[in-house]
């Protein structure tokens, strides 16, 4: 299994992230590979709580030209995390 | 708000004033709502990012120091008015603690109107000079007069004497050549005036009119033109009228003729009553001046250098807007008057120490005798002022409002008061001293 480390990358820092941590919601940009288990893991690892429900999205790369060249960023995927009650993540903006 | 005064030079105080955690971090919320509305940060709309966004993204000494700014000065007024100082510089400004949850504490550093040590200011029995009006001086007012109204007689047939008036024509030359300058006709010359070089008037006494005759002076060595000085030189003169003063007799007709008295005696009473009353303001004035000087130089004050200097500058402006009047800029003034703006400055300088000390002095034996000035009394001398002027008073009064100089008028009148006072308690020739030793007396048992 992937170290925690290598699950998430990094919290999606935007305004609607932000207000979902009120929902006990936290968002992350993890692995494209990675699936909800090992996301939970990750999550239950990494900040010592306990994980009621992974749901993920992937965000398609986008497309960019430079001149006649078509490029693409690369795919990148979204879990958003819900503890269970009584659950929180300290400073998930500072991360 | 607290405020700890510190006394750290004669003059010098340093105020450390605190003000309180909440009020502090409330003001750095505002801030940081300000800041939001004002940055971009990605992921948020201009102004919806929450406070610890953009403290990670500015800086949480960023934001302390921006909420800080606007509560030092409010604090800092505030506290000067709690603490009763009064400060004449602008205040040096220090941060000691700025943290979010702590009090802000800042200490500021500001220069005080001094306090003033009255010396001894009753009592000083200074001489007034009496009024003398002499009868020499009446004659010699009375021929002053005599002189300026008398008439011009030509003399066709006679000499030039001492007094007269030549109409000449000239030309000065220097070893034979025509200076610049040396050139007039139907110049009108009184000889004995001294307006011509040394020597020049002289020759021509004894001359006739319509007579041609050289006259050979040296230009004296300090004269103004450089070329010319110390150079002999040979000017042509041509006499074209002699004309002599001749007095008019002193009697009733002259006092008829130059003034609206019938009499002689009349005018010269006349004379001498004006003679009195302007000598006596002047020798008032001169006493009221020496009586307030005396009574600064016992005293002693410390001034604060801010004060000065701010003094000064504003001596200099007042001499800039004057000189702008002329058409002058303050640069050429310094250049005309071969001195730059430093050098001002220093001869400025006693003047501006010696008037705010003199301001001081007044103002603290005001405050001790309780010298004060109703409004009604400031009514009074607008109206003396806009009589004077030829002024309607609302006018004065709108004027003086319009350029804030109400609180200056009153202040000169409460020190015209003062020097009244000390005018009063200071004059030798008053009879009941026994009140003013009185006043010593206490003066020193304080």
């Amino acid at each position: 299994m992937r170290d925690a480390r290598d699950v998430l990358i990094r919290p999606v820092i935007s305004e609607k992230s932000v207000g979902m941590v009120e929902e006990a919601k936290y968002t992350f940009w993890v692995n494209t590979a990675a699936n909800k288990i090992e996301i939970k893991s990750a999550v239950e690892k990494m900040f010592k709580v306990q994980v009621d429900e992974v749901r993920t999205l992937k965000v398609k790369g986008k497309e960019k030209r430079m001149g006649r060249y078509v490029g693409k960023t690369s795919d990148k995927k979204k879990a958003i995390v819900t503890l269970k009650p009584g659950n929180k993540i300290e400073g998930f903006a500072g991360l | 708000m607290v405020v700890k005064v510190d006394k750290i030079e004669k003059n010098k105080v340093s105020l450390e004033i605190v003000v309180g955690a909440d009020e502090f971090s409330s003001a750095i919320n505002r801030t940081a709502k300000k800041v939001a509305g004002e940055i971009n940060v990605p992921g948020f709309r201009k102004g919806k990012a929450p406070r610890h966004i953009i403290e990670r993204y500015v800086g949480k000494d960023y934001l302390e120091k921006e909420a800080m700014e606007p509560l030092i000065g409010p604090a800092y007024v505030k506290a000067v008015e709690e603490s009763a100082i009064w400060p004449v510089s602008r205040p040096e400004v220090e941060v000691i603690q700025a943290e979010d949850g702590k009090d802000l504490i800042f200490k500021a550093l500001v220069e005080v109107k001094p306090e003033v040590e009255l010396g001894q200011y009753t009592g000083l029995e200074i001489p007034k000079a009496t009024v003398e009006v002499t009868e020499e001086q009446i004659e010699e007012e009375l021929k002053r007069r005599q002189e300026m109204h008398a008439k011009l007689i030509p003399v066709d047939d006679g000499e030039v004497l001492d007094k007269d008036i030549v109409t000449i024509d000239f030309e000065g030359f220097i070893d034979g050549v025509a200076f610049e300058g040396g050139k007039g006709e139907d110049h009108d010359l009184a000889i004995g005036s001294g307006t011509f070089i040394p020597g020049f008037e002289e020759q021509l006494i004894g001359a006739r009119k319509d007579q041609e005759l050289d006259v050979n002076v040296p230009f004296p060595d300090e004269y103004h033109s450089k070329e010319l000085a110390g150079k002999d030189a040979l000017f042509k003169v041509k006499v074209k009228a002699i004309k002599r003063k001749e007095l008019v007799p002193l009697d009733d007709e002259f006092a008829k003729d130059v003034s609206e008295f019938d009499t002689l005696n009349e005018l010269r009473e006349d004379i001498k009553e004006k003679m009195i009353t302007s000598t006596e303001m002047k020798i008032s004035n001169e006493h009221r001046a020496e009586i307030v000087k005396k009574v600064v130089d016992n005293a002693s004050v410390e001034l604060p250098e801010g004060m000065i200097q701010n003094r000064i500058e504003a001596l200099i402006q007042d001499l800039g807007t004057n000189l702008s009047y002329q058409g002058v800029t303050i640069e050429q003034y310094y250049s005309y008057i071969n001195s730059n703006k430093e050098e001002v400055y220093e001869n400025y300088r006693v003047q501006a120490v010696e008037s705010i000390k003199t301001e001081l002095v007044l103002e603290a034996i005001a405050n001790k005798e309780g010298i004060t000035v109703s409004d009604e009394d400031v009514e009074k001398e607008m109206e003396k002022l806009a009589e004077n002027h030829g002024r309607k008073i609302e006018e004065l009064k709108e004027a003086l409002t319009a350029r804030g100089e109400l609180d200056w008028f009153k202040i000169g009148i409460v020190s015209d008061r003062t020097i009244d006072l000390l005018v009063e308690k200071n004059s030798s020739n008053k009879k009941d001293t026994g009140e003013q030793l009185e006043n010593n007396d206490i003066e020193k048992k304080e």
